[in-house]
């Protein structure tokens, strides 16, 4: 049973579309498998769609259009209205195939969010497997992990953020247990060490280097950057 | 002074639920544009949806010619893709929402420097509903229940709430076209944020 939801500020920005797209695929992704995140995404959107729309709304706010520019741009309008028609193309939609990921032998079947999404090469530590997911967003790194049955990984914080998407398995930390669909915000005042018994596949996004805080495991601080 | 500057936003009665927009309508000429490729209702909506994404798209955008592109890109995805639009499942205004939505997150990638990927459609379909249709009655009590709860605020913080998260101001442009003080502004919008959020039951527990 999923226990952990995003925010509600966090479905009010992937609603208006102002989060970049790993945590947009990370929200995408629960949601798929949260039908209560599911509807509260469908009624904002509703309520967004009318109020953007809303005629005597939108003039409330904007208190500078001039004469000039509604004629400009009706003028326009008219000409790109024109232009659309003169086409027929329709468009047909692409055969989703089902795309899937192996790791160690292992196929999962990615999220419908993450299809057109460049994945980079597999690389290994012990019994961590991560695949960078190429989305080009700077500071910002995405991955896929899997922990294979019996593996963690060391316990550490995060100077930025660190989100977990758990798509498959299940893992748990000191905080509890967590299963397929749960969406999990984490920032630099955590700190965990997640262990999963029998596997798991994690969807991650992070802004900054994971940091190991205990004992030797400092010494393995370049894992830090091998996950994220 | 600030009470003067108050009524004269207040004036106008918001409403979030419009009972001005002709939902019927707007489902009919796109389902003609959908099953004919009828031009005459295109141009309808185009003259309804065309000037409004031109004006959320300028606050978005810094210049004219990419608020332009998006009306484009928006428009003719609409025409190409109106027989993914499915009455049954949603209305008009949220499926062009959608559709704009997702126009103006590719863009934006774009600017920024990322790739050429066209993410959007894979994380917020259009050619599906979110809701399955056996929860739309449900759907519509809770929904209603929202309206409820945002209309039972304070006018003044229904406004913030309003710019805030349906225009995508930020809290310095609320200020300005509200013509209050910034301090102001925030606090009003913690306070109806509190208010909703109690409602909307954040967390689900
Ligand atoms: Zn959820």
């Amino acid at each position: 049973m999923i226990k952990h939801h995003p925010t509600f500020e966090l479905i009010q920005s992937f609603v208006n579309g102002d989060l970049p797209a790993s945590l947009s695929a990370g929200i995408a992704i629960h949601a798929d498998m949260c039908p209560k995140c599911q509807k509260q995404i469908a009624q904002l959107t509703d309520q967004v769609a009318e109020a953007s729309f809303e005629e005597a709304f939108l003039d409330r706010f904007i208190v500078d259009d001039s004469e000039d520019v509604n004629v400009l741009a009706e003028f326009d309008f008219d000409v790109m209205a024109e232009q659309i028609t003169a086409s027929n193309e329709v468009f047909v939609a692409n055969e989703q195939l089902d795309k899937t990921i192996v790791f160690n032998d292992k196929t999962y079947k990615l999220p419908r969010a993450l299809q057109s999404m460049v994945m980079g090469k597999t690389s290994h530590i012990g019994k961590l497997s991560r695949a960078r997911i190429q989305l080009d967003e700077n500071e910002i790194h995405t991955s896929l992990l899997q922990i294979e049955a019996g593996g963690s990984v060391p316990e550490h914080t995060h100077k930025g953020f660190e989100l977990t998407v758990l798509l498959d398995g299940s893992f748990h930390d000191e905080q509890g247990e967590y299963v397929k669909g749960d969406f999990i915000m984490l920032d630099g005042s955590h700190q965990h060490h997640p262990i999963s018994d029998n596997g798991c596949l994690c969807y991650t996004v992070a802004n900054d280097a994971l940091h190991f805080t205990q004992g030797i495991n400092k010494l393995l601080n370049p894992i830090g950057s091998f996950i994220y | 002074m600030q009470t003067n500057l108050r009524s004269k936003v207040t004036n106008a009665k918001p409403s979030i639920m419009s009972d001005k927009i002709d939902h019927p309508q707007l489902c009919q000429w796109l389902n003609a544009v959908a099953t004919s490729r009828d031009k005459q209702a295109f141009t309808h909506l185009f003259q309804f949806f065309g000037p409004k994404i031109q004006r959320i798209a300028r606050n978005r955008f810094p210049n004219e010619a990419q608020a332009s592109e998006v009306v484009q890109e928006t428009m003719s995805n609409v025409w190409r893709k109106a027989h993914l639009f499915n009455k049954d499942k949603g209305a008009a205004t949220t499926w062009v929402y959608t559709v704009m939505r997702n126009v103006t997150f590719d863009m934006l990638r774009k600017i920024k420097g990322n790739k050429e990927d066209n993410l959007s459609d894979d994380i917020w379909p259009v050619a599906e509903s979110m809701v399955s249709e056996n929860e739309s009655f449900d759907d519509h009590l809770e929904s209603k229940q929202l309206l409820h709860v945002i209309e039972k605020l304070p006018e003044a913080q229904q406004q913030v709430v309003k710019g805030f998260y349906f225009m995508e101001m930020s809290q310095e442009q609320l200020a300005v076209h509200l013509n209050l003080p910034l301090g102001t502004i925030k606090s009003r919008l913690r306070l109806a944020l509190a208010k909703l959020k109690m409602q909307l039951g954040e967390g689900h527990d």
